[in-house]
Protein backbone atom coordinates (compact mmCIF):
# COMPACT_ATOMS: atom_id res chain seq x y z
CA UNK A 1 0.00 0.00 0.00
CA UNK A 2 0.96 3.77 -0.83
CA UNK A 3 2.80 4.28 2.48
CA UNK A 4 0.71 8.05 2.33
CA UNK A 5 -2.83 6.14 3.01
CA UNK A 6 -1.72 4.84 6.12
CA UNK A 7 -0.19 7.91 7.27
CA UNK A 8 -3.43 9.70 6.16
CA UNK A 9 -5.37 6.75 8.13
CA UNK A 10 -3.49 7.83 11.57
CA UNK A 11 -3.60 11.54 10.92
CA UNK A 12 -7.01 11.21 10.61
CA UNK A 13 -6.96 10.17 13.93
CA UNK A 14 -5.05 13.44 14.53
CA UNK A 15 -1.65 11.62 15.04
CA UNK A 16 0.71 14.53 14.83
CA UNK A 17 3.82 11.89 14.28
CA UNK A 18 2.69 10.58 11.19
CA UNK A 19 1.50 13.88 10.43
CA UNK A 20 5.64 14.83 10.36
CA UNK A 21 6.18 11.45 9.02
CA UNK A 22 3.82 12.56 6.01
CA UNK A 23 5.73 16.22 5.32
CA UNK A 24 9.57 14.15 5.40
CA UNK A 25 7.88 11.64 3.17
CA UNK A 26 6.32 14.35 0.33
CA UNK A 27 6.83 17.62 0.62
CA UNK A 28 9.99 17.70 -1.68
CA UNK A 29 7.47 16.75 -4.59
CA UNK A 30 5.11 19.49 -3.16
CA UNK A 31 7.51 21.84 -3.06
CA UNK A 32 8.86 20.77 -6.46
CA UNK A 33 5.67 21.78 -8.01
CA UNK A 34 5.52 24.47 -6.34
CA UNK A 35 8.85 25.57 -7.54
CA UNK A 36 8.08 24.25 -11.36
CA UNK A 37 4.89 26.19 -11.76
CA UNK A 38 5.50 29.11 -9.68
CA UNK A 39 9.41 29.95 -10.52
CA UNK A 40 10.34 30.98 -7.14
CA UNK A 41 11.44 29.05 -3.91
CA UNK A 42 9.52 31.51 -1.75
CA UNK A 43 5.92 30.91 -3.47
CA UNK A 44 6.54 27.61 -3.49
CA UNK A 45 7.50 27.83 0.22
CA UNK A 46 4.02 29.00 0.97
CA UNK A 47 2.46 26.71 -1.03
CA UNK A 48 3.84 23.81 0.68
CA UNK A 49 2.67 25.47 3.92
CA UNK A 50 -0.79 25.95 2.52
CA UNK A 51 -0.89 22.41 0.87
CA UNK A 52 0.27 20.57 4.37
CA UNK A 53 -1.86 22.94 6.53
CA UNK A 54 -4.82 21.83 4.31
CA UNK A 55 -3.74 17.78 4.94
CA UNK A 56 -3.84 18.47 8.20
CA UNK A 57 -7.04 20.36 8.71
CA UNK A 58 -9.10 18.44 6.28
CA UNK A 59 -7.65 15.11 5.99
CA UNK A 60 -11.50 14.10 4.65
CA UNK A 61 -10.54 15.27 1.70
CA UNK A 62 -8.37 12.42 0.83
CA UNK A 63 -11.05 9.78 -0.43
CA UNK A 64 -8.26 6.99 -0.76
CA UNK A 65 -6.75 5.57 -4.07
CA UNK A 66 -3.11 7.16 -4.68
CA UNK A 67 -2.06 9.36 -1.81
CA UNK A 68 1.02 10.52 -4.15
CA UNK A 69 -1.09 11.50 -6.90
CA UNK A 70 -3.98 13.19 -4.77
CA UNK A 71 -1.54 15.32 -2.77
CA UNK A 72 0.04 16.55 -6.61
CA UNK A 73 -3.13 17.57 -7.59
CA UNK A 74 -4.14 19.46 -4.54
CA UNK A 75 -0.33 20.93 -5.04
CA UNK A 76 -0.92 21.78 -8.77
CA UNK A 77 -4.23 23.08 -7.75
CA UNK A 78 -3.04 25.44 -5.37
CA UNK A 79 -0.41 26.30 -7.60
CA UNK A 80 -2.73 27.39 -10.52
CA UNK A 81 -5.27 29.72 -7.96
CA UNK A 82 -2.13 31.61 -7.86
CA UNK A 83 -1.40 31.64 -11.04
CA UNK A 84 -4.79 33.11 -11.70
CA UNK A 85 -4.84 35.06 -8.69
CA UNK A 86 -1.68 37.35 -10.86
CA UNK A 87 -3.15 37.33 -14.01
CA UNK A 88 -7.03 36.71 -15.55
CA UNK A 89 -6.77 33.04 -16.57
CA UNK A 90 -9.55 30.97 -17.63
CA UNK A 91 -10.76 28.67 -14.81
CA UNK A 92 -9.01 24.94 -15.63
CA UNK A 93 -10.72 22.11 -13.99
CA UNK A 94 -8.53 19.50 -12.75
CA UNK A 95 -9.88 16.20 -12.47
CA UNK A 96 -11.47 15.18 -9.41
CA UNK A 97 -10.97 11.78 -8.05
CA UNK A 98 -13.63 9.66 -9.87
CA UNK A 99 -14.71 6.43 -7.94
CA UNK A 100 -13.08 3.96 -10.79
CA UNK A 101 -12.77 0.63 -10.43
CA UNK A 102 -9.69 0.46 -13.16
CA UNK A 103 -8.14 3.10 -10.21
CA UNK A 104 -4.35 3.04 -10.62
CA UNK A 105 -2.21 0.82 -8.70
CA UNK A 106 -1.57 2.57 -5.74
CA UNK A 107 2.32 1.24 -5.11
CA UNK A 108 2.83 1.96 -8.60
CA UNK A 109 2.48 5.40 -8.97
CA UNK A 110 4.45 5.86 -4.79
CA UNK A 111 6.91 3.85 -6.24
CA UNK A 112 7.82 5.54 -9.63
CA UNK A 113 10.99 7.71 -8.69
CA UNK A 114 11.38 11.52 -10.47
CA UNK A 115 14.67 10.06 -12.50
CA UNK A 116 12.57 7.59 -14.58
CA UNK A 117 9.59 10.20 -15.12
CA UNK A 118 12.04 12.50 -16.39
CA UNK A 119 13.73 10.40 -18.45
CA UNK A 120 10.48 9.00 -20.10
CA UNK A 121 9.49 12.60 -20.61
CA UNK A 122 12.33 13.43 -22.14
CA UNK A 123 12.57 10.43 -24.68
CA UNK A 124 9.00 12.02 -26.50
CA UNK A 125 9.02 14.09 -28.96
CA UNK A 126 9.48 17.99 -28.33
CA UNK A 127 6.20 19.10 -29.94
CA UNK A 128 4.51 16.45 -27.70
CA UNK A 129 6.53 17.10 -24.61
CA UNK A 130 6.50 20.80 -25.01
CA UNK A 131 2.13 20.84 -24.94
CA UNK A 132 2.67 18.43 -21.92
CA UNK A 133 4.89 20.18 -19.82
CA UNK A 134 3.05 23.52 -20.52
CA UNK A 135 0.17 22.47 -20.21
CA UNK A 136 0.52 20.62 -16.75
CA UNK A 137 3.21 22.76 -15.20
CA UNK A 138 1.98 25.85 -17.11
CA UNK A 139 -1.35 25.90 -15.98
CA UNK A 140 -2.18 26.72 -19.88
CA UNK A 141 -5.61 25.50 -20.83
CA UNK A 142 -5.57 23.93 -24.86
CA UNK A 143 -6.42 26.72 -26.07
CA UNK A 144 -3.82 29.03 -24.81
CA UNK A 145 -1.52 25.97 -26.06
CA UNK A 146 -2.74 26.60 -29.52
CA UNK A 147 -2.22 29.90 -29.56
CA UNK A 148 1.00 30.29 -28.08
CA UNK A 149 2.64 27.50 -30.18
CA UNK A 150 1.21 28.88 -33.26
CA UNK A 151 -0.56 25.30 -33.81
CA UNK A 152 -3.69 24.47 -34.41
CA UNK A 153 -6.28 23.02 -31.97
CA UNK A 154 -6.52 19.89 -33.17
CA UNK A 155 -3.35 19.33 -33.31
CA UNK A 156 -2.62 20.26 -29.58
CA UNK A 157 -5.30 17.85 -28.67
CA UNK A 158 -3.55 14.91 -30.76
CA UNK A 159 -0.20 15.68 -29.62
CA UNK A 160 -1.34 15.44 -26.16
CA UNK A 161 -3.08 12.49 -26.04
CA UNK A 162 -0.62 10.36 -28.28
CA UNK A 163 2.22 12.30 -25.57
CA UNK A 164 0.12 11.19 -22.69
CA UNK A 165 -0.10 7.58 -24.56
CA UNK A 166 3.95 7.01 -25.12
CA UNK A 167 4.81 8.57 -21.56
CA UNK A 168 2.16 5.41 -20.28
CA UNK A 169 3.44 2.97 -22.69
CA UNK A 170 7.32 4.23 -21.72
CA UNK A 171 6.51 3.95 -18.05
CA UNK A 172 5.33 0.68 -18.40
CA UNK A 173 3.29 -1.01 -15.78
CA UNK A 174 4.45 1.49 -13.52
CA UNK A 175 0.98 3.62 -14.37
CA UNK A 176 -1.23 0.32 -15.41
CA UNK A 177 -3.03 -1.80 -13.01
CA UNK B 1 -18.72 13.29 -40.69
CA UNK B 2 -18.92 10.08 -39.64
CA UNK B 3 -19.35 8.78 -35.77
CA UNK B 4 -15.50 7.19 -35.30
CA UNK B 5 -13.59 10.77 -36.25
CA UNK B 6 -16.09 12.40 -33.99
CA UNK B 7 -15.39 9.71 -31.48
CA UNK B 8 -11.97 10.25 -31.74
CA UNK B 9 -12.18 13.68 -31.03
CA UNK B 10 -13.60 13.43 -27.75
CA UNK B 11 -11.08 10.72 -27.01
CA UNK B 12 -8.85 13.81 -27.65
CA UNK B 13 -10.86 15.85 -24.80
CA UNK B 14 -10.52 13.17 -22.86
CA UNK B 15 -6.59 12.97 -22.73
CA UNK B 16 -6.98 17.15 -21.85
CA UNK B 17 -8.67 16.28 -19.28
CA UNK B 18 -6.70 14.07 -17.83
CA UNK B 19 -3.77 16.27 -18.06
CA UNK B 20 -5.99 18.61 -16.56
CA UNK B 21 -6.04 21.85 -19.36
CA UNK B 22 -9.54 22.07 -19.84
CA UNK B 23 -11.67 25.09 -18.85
CA UNK B 24 -14.22 24.58 -16.67
CA UNK B 25 -17.62 24.47 -18.86
CA UNK B 26 -15.84 22.12 -21.44
CA UNK B 27 -14.44 19.97 -18.46
CA UNK B 28 -17.63 19.67 -17.21
CA UNK B 29 -19.07 17.80 -20.56
CA UNK B 30 -15.90 15.41 -20.93
CA UNK B 31 -16.29 14.54 -17.21
CA UNK B 32 -20.25 13.52 -18.19
CA UNK B 33 -18.89 11.52 -21.44
CA UNK B 34 -16.20 9.57 -19.46
CA UNK B 35 -19.28 8.68 -16.87
CA UNK B 36 -21.20 7.42 -19.58
CA UNK B 37 -19.47 6.14 -21.95
CA UNK B 38 -17.10 3.00 -20.93
CA UNK B 39 -14.25 3.00 -23.58
CA UNK B 40 -14.38 6.96 -22.52
CA UNK B 41 -13.61 5.48 -19.41
CA UNK B 42 -10.89 3.04 -20.06
CA UNK B 43 -9.02 5.58 -22.03
CA UNK B 44 -9.09 8.13 -19.36
CA UNK B 45 -8.40 5.70 -16.04
CA UNK B 46 -4.80 4.54 -18.66
CA UNK B 47 -4.18 8.45 -19.10
CA UNK B 48 -4.99 10.01 -16.23
CA UNK B 49 -1.79 7.37 -14.77
CA UNK B 50 0.68 8.74 -17.07
CA UNK B 51 -0.45 12.71 -16.07
CA UNK B 52 -0.19 11.62 -12.45
CA UNK B 53 3.42 10.41 -12.94
CA UNK B 54 4.18 13.62 -14.35
CA UNK B 55 3.87 15.47 -11.25
CA UNK B 56 7.15 12.97 -10.03
CA UNK B 57 9.79 15.00 -12.42
CA UNK B 58 9.36 17.77 -10.26
CA UNK B 59 10.41 16.08 -7.06
CA UNK B 60 13.77 17.60 -6.30
CA UNK B 61 15.99 17.71 -3.23
CA UNK B 62 15.37 21.05 -1.27
CA UNK B 63 17.66 22.75 0.44
CA UNK B 64 17.92 21.60 3.86
CA UNK B 65 17.58 24.49 5.80
CA UNK B 66 14.33 25.62 4.15
CA UNK B 67 13.10 22.06 4.56
CA UNK B 68 14.10 22.44 8.66
CA UNK B 69 12.40 25.74 8.55
CA UNK B 70 9.35 24.88 6.52
CA UNK B 71 8.83 21.81 8.60
CA UNK B 72 8.91 23.95 11.77
CA UNK B 73 6.73 26.37 11.25
CA UNK B 74 3.95 23.54 10.43
CA UNK B 75 4.57 20.97 13.31
CA UNK B 76 4.38 23.96 15.50
CA UNK B 77 1.25 24.70 13.93
CA UNK B 78 -0.26 21.46 14.03
CA UNK B 79 1.03 20.70 17.64
CA UNK B 80 -1.19 23.41 18.92
CA UNK B 81 -3.83 22.71 17.11
CA UNK B 82 -3.79 18.77 18.01
CA UNK B 83 -3.18 20.05 21.88
CA UNK B 84 -6.54 22.01 21.49
CA UNK B 85 -8.29 19.99 19.73
CA UNK B 86 -7.59 17.14 23.00
CA UNK B 87 -8.86 19.91 25.43
CA UNK B 88 -12.09 20.39 24.09
CA UNK B 89 -14.03 16.97 24.00
CA UNK B 90 -12.90 17.03 27.75
CA UNK B 91 -13.99 20.16 28.99
CA UNK B 92 -17.33 19.28 26.86
CA UNK B 93 -17.69 15.87 28.79
CA UNK B 94 -17.38 17.86 32.06
CA UNK B 95 -19.99 20.19 31.22
CA UNK B 96 -22.56 17.55 30.27
CA UNK B 97 -22.88 14.51 32.13
CA UNK B 98 -24.66 12.01 30.80
CA UNK B 99 -28.01 10.72 32.36
CA UNK B 100 -28.12 7.30 34.18
CA UNK B 101 -31.26 5.35 34.28
CA UNK B 102 -31.25 2.30 36.26
CA UNK B 103 -30.65 -1.15 33.87
CA UNK B 104 -34.06 -2.11 34.71
CA UNK B 105 -35.79 0.11 33.00
CA UNK B 106 -33.70 -0.17 30.02
CA UNK B 107 -34.91 -3.81 29.67
CA UNK B 108 -38.60 -3.14 30.18
CA UNK B 109 -38.48 -1.14 27.64
CA UNK B 110 -36.46 -2.72 24.86
CA UNK B 111 -38.59 -5.72 25.36
CA UNK B 112 -41.91 -3.57 25.09
CA UNK B 113 -40.87 -2.10 21.86
CA UNK B 114 -39.66 -5.26 20.32
CA UNK B 115 -42.73 -6.82 21.22
CA UNK B 116 -44.52 -3.81 18.92
CA UNK B 117 -42.31 -4.05 15.84
CA UNK B 118 -43.24 -7.55 15.80
CA UNK B 119 -46.90 -7.01 16.11
CA UNK B 120 -46.18 -3.88 13.42
CA UNK B 121 -43.92 -6.64 11.14
CA UNK B 122 -46.34 -9.73 11.18
CA UNK B 123 -49.59 -7.26 9.90
CA UNK B 124 -47.59 -5.61 7.94
CA UNK B 125 -46.34 -8.34 5.58
CA UNK B 126 -49.35 -9.93 4.97
CA UNK B 127 -51.15 -7.00 3.43
CA UNK B 128 -47.71 -6.16 1.71
CA UNK B 129 -47.41 -9.68 -0.11
CA UNK B 130 -51.04 -9.53 -1.62
CA UNK B 131 -50.00 -6.51 -3.77
CA UNK B 132 -46.61 -7.21 -4.37
CA UNK B 133 -47.25 -9.25 -7.84
CA UNK B 134 -49.37 -6.74 -9.39
CA UNK B 135 -47.14 -4.03 -7.79
CA UNK B 136 -44.11 -5.17 -9.25
CA UNK B 137 -45.86 -6.04 -12.96
CA UNK B 138 -46.63 -2.54 -12.71
CA UNK B 139 -43.22 -1.57 -11.75
CA UNK B 140 -41.41 -3.46 -14.87
CA UNK B 141 -43.58 -1.65 -17.33
CA UNK B 142 -42.44 1.56 -15.39
CA UNK B 143 -38.98 0.55 -15.63
CA UNK B 144 -39.07 -0.31 -19.81
CA UNK B 145 -40.17 2.68 -20.61
CA UNK B 146 -37.78 4.77 -18.67
CA UNK B 147 -35.09 2.76 -19.66
CA UNK B 148 -36.28 3.07 -23.39
CA UNK B 149 -36.61 7.26 -22.86
CA UNK B 150 -32.99 6.97 -21.10
CA UNK B 151 -31.54 5.59 -23.99
CA UNK B 152 -33.38 7.99 -25.99
CA UNK B 153 -32.02 10.41 -23.72
CA UNK B 154 -28.60 9.16 -23.67
CA UNK B 155 -28.03 8.80 -27.31
CA UNK B 156 -28.91 12.42 -27.77
CA UNK B 157 -26.47 13.78 -25.29
CA UNK B 158 -23.94 12.13 -26.87
CA UNK B 159 -24.61 13.42 -30.24
CA UNK B 160 -24.81 16.97 -28.26
CA UNK B 161 -21.36 16.38 -26.85
CA UNK B 162 -19.59 15.10 -30.14
CA UNK B 163 -21.26 18.58 -31.63
CA UNK B 164 -20.10 20.37 -28.84
CA UNK B 165 -16.65 19.25 -28.86
CA UNK B 166 -15.75 18.69 -32.48
CA UNK B 167 -13.09 20.43 -34.21
CA UNK B 168 -15.22 21.29 -37.22
CA UNK B 169 -17.69 23.07 -35.39
CA UNK B 170 -18.73 26.91 -35.39
CA UNK B 171 -18.66 28.66 -32.48
CA UNK B 172 -20.02 32.20 -32.16
CA UNK B 173 -19.41 34.00 -29.37
CA UNK B 174 -21.39 35.98 -27.04
CA UNK B 175 -20.99 37.36 -23.71
CA UNK B 176 -22.96 35.33 -22.08
CA UNK B 177 -21.19 31.95 -23.31
CA UNK B 178 -21.59 30.70 -27.16
CA UNK B 179 -24.11 29.43 -30.02
CA UNK B 180 -22.42 26.28 -31.46
CA UNK B 181 -23.19 25.53 -35.25
CA UNK B 182 -22.35 21.77 -36.70
CA UNK B 183 -24.04 20.69 -40.01
CA UNK B 184 -27.37 21.28 -39.30
CA UNK B 185 -27.67 21.48 -35.71
CA UNK B 186 -27.64 24.21 -33.77
CA UNK B 187 -27.02 25.00 -29.87
CA UNK B 188 -26.56 27.58 -27.11
CA UNK B 189 -24.14 26.91 -24.74
CA UNK B 190 -24.17 29.39 -22.11
CA UNK B 191 -22.54 29.71 -18.76
CA UNK B 192 -22.94 33.82 -17.68
CA UNK B 193 -26.78 34.13 -17.66
CA UNK B 194 -28.24 36.58 -15.07
CA UNK B 195 -30.64 35.46 -12.63
CA UNK B 196 -33.60 35.65 -14.19
CA UNK B 197 -37.07 37.16 -12.35
CA UNK B 198 -39.27 35.45 -10.79
CA UNK B 199 -42.03 33.98 -13.02
CA UNK B 200 -39.47 34.15 -16.09
CA UNK B 201 -38.01 32.34 -18.37
CA UNK B 202 -35.17 32.76 -21.08
CA UNK B 203 -36.41 32.16 -24.68
CA UNK B 204 -34.53 31.49 -27.52
CA UNK B 205 -34.71 32.68 -30.91
CA UNK B 206 -34.29 32.29 -35.07
CA UNK B 207 -34.39 34.17 -38.00
CA UNK B 208 -34.05 32.45 -41.08
CA UNK B 209 -31.29 34.24 -43.66
CA UNK B 210 -32.58 37.20 -45.30
CA UNK B 211 -35.36 37.71 -43.07
CA UNK B 212 -35.61 39.71 -39.28
CA UNK B 213 -38.68 37.97 -38.13
CA UNK B 214 -37.83 35.89 -35.26
CA UNK B 215 -39.42 32.42 -34.48
CA UNK B 216 -39.59 31.36 -31.03
CA UNK B 217 -37.49 28.65 -30.11
CA UNK B 218 -37.01 26.59 -26.56
CA UNK B 219 -37.72 28.08 -22.78
CA UNK B 220 -35.36 27.25 -20.50
CA UNK B 221 -33.77 28.32 -16.79
CA UNK B 222 -30.27 27.90 -16.53
CA UNK B 223 -28.41 25.56 -14.43
CA UNK B 224 -26.66 28.06 -11.98
CA UNK B 225 -23.00 27.30 -11.78
CA UNK B 226 -22.16 25.50 -15.28
CA UNK B 227 -22.96 25.34 -18.33
CA UNK B 228 -26.51 25.30 -20.15
CA UNK B 229 -26.81 24.06 -23.08
CA UNK B 230 -29.54 24.00 -24.92
CA UNK B 231 -30.19 22.57 -28.37
CA UNK B 232 -32.52 24.35 -30.98
CA UNK B 233 -34.25 22.03 -33.10
CA UNK B 234 -33.86 24.17 -36.51
CA UNK B 235 -31.92 23.45 -39.31
CA UNK B 236 -28.69 25.39 -38.89
CA UNK B 237 -28.19 25.90 -42.11
CA UNK B 238 -30.87 28.31 -42.81
CA UNK B 239 -30.71 30.22 -39.52
CA UNK B 240 -29.41 33.66 -40.08
CA UNK B 241 -29.78 35.37 -36.68
CA UNK B 242 -30.43 33.95 -33.29
CA UNK B 243 -31.72 35.98 -30.07
CA UNK B 244 -32.28 34.86 -26.58
CA UNK B 245 -34.70 37.22 -23.73
CA UNK B 246 -36.63 36.98 -21.25
CA UNK B 247 -39.91 35.95 -21.09
CA UNK B 248 -42.83 35.12 -18.93
CA UNK B 249 -43.07 31.38 -18.15
CA UNK B 250 -44.47 29.46 -20.76
CA UNK B 251 -43.00 31.61 -23.57
CA UNK B 252 -43.84 34.40 -25.93
CA UNK B 253 -44.69 34.49 -29.51
CA UNK B 254 -42.38 37.38 -30.10
CA UNK B 255 -40.00 38.68 -27.96
CA UNK B 256 -41.45 40.97 -25.31
CA UNK B 257 -38.08 42.54 -23.54
CA UNK B 258 -35.12 43.65 -25.07
CA UNK B 259 -33.11 40.78 -26.42
CA UNK B 260 -30.31 39.57 -23.94
CA UNK B 261 -28.43 38.80 -27.23
CA UNK B 262 -28.48 38.74 -31.26
CA UNK B 263 -26.07 36.69 -32.75
CA UNK B 264 -25.73 36.75 -36.59
CA UNK B 265 -24.44 33.81 -37.48
CA UNK B 266 -21.31 34.96 -39.80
Amino acid sequence: MDPGVRLMERVRARDTSAFEALYDGYHRLVFGIGLRMLGDPSSAEDLTQNVFLKIWTAPETFRGGSFVAWVSRVARNRALDVLRSKSARPEIEIPADLPLEGALDDDVLANLDAQRVRDALSALPPEQRSLIEMGFFGGATHQELARRTDTPLGTVKTRIRSGLRRLRESLGERVTR
Amino acid sequence: MSAQPDREAMLDSVALYALGVLPREEAALIAAFIANDDGARREYVELRGAADALAHSADEPVDSARSARMKERLMARVRADAAAAAARPRRSAERRPAPAYPAWLWGTGLAAAAAIVFAVVTVAQDLTLRGDLAAADRRVGTLQSRLAQNERAAAQDRQMLADLLSPDATHYQVAEGSVVVRGDRLYFALSKLPPLPKGHVYQAWTAVKASTKMAPGPTFVPNPGSVTVVPLRVDATRVGTVALSVEPEGGSKAPTTTPTFVRPLT
